[in-house]
């Protein structure tokens, strides 16, 4: 049995303690389990924070803190938007790619069955929006089948290289259902020279054309830009080519290279730098879509239940942003 | 309108934060008030019927002696909900066999600050009207943190100390220092509790006569629209301990007049 002079010790402590005070009271030869166990009923009773046991000594925190997930926008908050990579094989290799897709990655397929269940519990854990991502998803033959599983649960993004839009993939394309899903075609710039040289000779015209397929058959399109550091110029050219085909402002992205996956170079992007943004592949939950090759940014192997998935996102999130601003506090300026 | 000033006793940092947010939370209403921090409840009643505070936020004790010192022309406005259940609790080692207040019979009782109602005072009070005299259970007094009524609790966890240690056989606590360990819940064998006394009152917002009505009622206007479910509101309510505040309930404060009358407990400390 603990001896009780811990928990007076503790409690008197605390009573004397400000308010998100950090306490720590010595300990000497106690069971660390039961220690544990019945510091954390204390603080569970008494509305104080556990921080932690160790041989030596206990730690709390007088009061619960806010929660810090609590003071960040509500379409922040991990697991408002769920992203799936539905496979990692792609006609293309760019040479950015963060998740270093081409012809020869292995497929990695998150498949239907799973790619549907996900799509129930999203309902279910507050998700608002499914994006689906890889890879090019328009190489699976089953892309109808899993579109439809996500759009039939809730509005859905489908991010593709648009290079595909032919014959029985057109087919595809023209089955699916416009008023949820939005198509979000990658294309860097205004002309050919930059998106080819990172992505493929002629690859620039057929996105185009993907863009304008898309459009005529009543989609919502966005297109998303990666633009490498020496390019940062050009997005003012690009802006207004998209305005030329019609592409909303709203609805253009623009965004830097990452250095992650195939990219030398690039934005370096870590757990500590990253809003997380939970993302499912066949691999496991990662903590955000540009870092799924990313050994660092993966979370659990456990892709069910979604919830306790986006859970433990926002858990960590929440302990990296207490965390930050601990720091904020144990290091003022002098 | 000027502000009302209100006194209370600095007995933890977190009074600043508390005083700090109830000003905060009155700046923009019509009954705005600031703040003076007393080191001990003396002072604070002496301030007070000096006129130098126009409200006393005062332990029960306090307002005994507020009430004796001015023949009773003093007025309780509020009290936090919690204060109108206020108990004493005798807690002794698991198994002690000590059975009520009786059970106490020439056995060693632990008290805490001499000027703590919870601790001290009332406890002697309850062993008298059980009809055990003086010399039928040994006090055991530590008196720690005089001056501040009790309110760091300070006393009471060393008369907790001394049941562990052996030099008392049961300790005489309130009830939220009770609650602040858990009970006999969080340490099974440890500690139990063998008496609660009857519910009794414990802080209340003193004012004089002098302060008229006119002045006081949109102050508790507001006062009593603060609300649990609103998180800022709340935050300063979780700090001090209430979820609501409360009219007086003066009844509750009769044991303590009778205890402070039968042990001659002097007017002021």
């Amino acid at each position: 049995m603990v001896s009780p002079s811990v928990l007076l010790n503790l409690a008197e402590a605390v009573a004397a303690a400000p308010q998100h005070g950090l306490i720590r009271v010595p300990v000497r030869g106690e069971d660390p389990i039961q220690l544990r166990q019945m510091i954390m009923a204390w603080c569970e009773r008494t509305g104080n924070e556990f921080v932690e046991v160790d041989s030596w000594s206990v730690a709390v925190r007088r009061g619960r803190r806010a929660d810090p997930l609590a003071d960040i926008a509500p379409e922040q908050v991990p697991g408002t938007r769920l992203w799936l990579y539905t496979n990692f094989d792609c006609n293309l290799s760019c040479d950015y790619c963060c998740v270093l897709s081409s012809p020869r990655t292995d497929r990695r397929a998150l498949g239907v069955d799973r790619v549907r269940q996900l799509a129930v519990e999203a309902v279910a854990a507050g998700v608002s929006e499914l994006i689906l991502t890889g890879g090019e998803p328009f190489l699976l033959p089953d892309l109808a089948e899993l579109v439809a599983a996500c759009t039939r649960a809730l509005p859905t993004t489908l991010l593709t290289n648009g290079m595909l839009f032919h014959g029985r993939r057109l087919e595809t394309l023209k089955a699916m259902d416009r008023d949820r899903l939005t198509l979000q075609i990658s294309l860097d710039s205004a002309t050919s020279e930059t998106h080819d040289q990172h992505r493929g000779k002629g690859s620039w015209q057929r996105a185009v054309d993907g863009i304008r397929t898309a459009q005529t058959l009543g989609f919502t399109v966005k297109v998303a830009a990666t633009l490498p550091a020496d390019q940062a110029h050009t997005v003012e050219a690009l802006q207004a080519f998209l305005d030329l085909i019609g592409v909303a402002r709203r609805h253009q992205v623009i965004r830097a290279v990452a250095h992650q996956g195939a990219a030398e170079d690039g934005l370096e992007l870590t757990l500590e730098s990253l809003i997380p943004e939970v993302t499912i592949t066949a691999d496991g939950v990662y903590w955000h879509p540009v870092a799924a090759a990313d050994p660092d940014q993966f979370v659990t192997a456990d892709i069910f239940p979604l919830a306790t998935a986006i859970a433990e996102v926002r858990k960590r999130y929440a302990l990296q942003l207490a965390r930050a601003n601990e720091s904020a506090q144990w290091f003022p300026c002098a | 309108m000027s502000e009302l000033l209100l006194g209370a006793v600095a007995y933890t940092p977190n009074v600043v934060t508390i005083w700090e947010g109830m000003r905060g939370y009155f700046a923009h209403t019509e009954a705005p008030i600031d703040f003076v921090l007393f080191s001990n409840y003396g002072r604070q009643v002496d301030a007070l019927l000096a006129g130098a505070i126009d409200i006393a936020w005062n332990t029960n004790l306090a307002w005994v002696r507020t009430v004796l010192q001015t023949n009773g022309h003093c007025r309780a406005l509020a009290m936090r909900d919690t204060d109108t259940v206020f108990q004493t609790v005798i807690v002794a080692r698991a198994g002690s066999r000590i059975d009520g207040l009786t059970g106490l019979w020439g056995r060693r009782l632990a008290l805490g600050s001499k000027d703590s109602a919870q601790a001290a005072i009332l406890p002697v009070y309850y062993l008298r009207e059980a009809g055990l005299a003086a010399d039928e259970v040994e006090l055991v007094r530590i008196d720690s943190d005089v001056g501040k009524h009790g309110d760091t609790g300070r006393s009471e966890f060393d008369a907790l100390r001394a049941v562990l240690d052996d030099r008392a056989d049961a300790a005489a606590l309130g009830i939220n220092t009770w609650e602040a360990i858990g009970r006999e819940e969080l340490m099974p064998g440890a500690f139990e509790a063998v008496w609660s006394s009857p519910t009794y009152s414990h802080c209340n917002f003193t004012v004089l006569p002098a302060l008229a009505s006119e002045r006081t009622d949109p102050w508790l206007k507001q006062l009593f629209a603060m609300d649990w479910n609103n998180t800022t509101h709340r935050k300063i309510l979780e700090l001090e301990g209430l979820r609501a505040w409360v009219p007086p309930e003066l009844d509750g404060y009769q044991s303590l007049f009778a205890a402070v009358q039968q042990q001659g407990i002097s007017i002021r400390w």
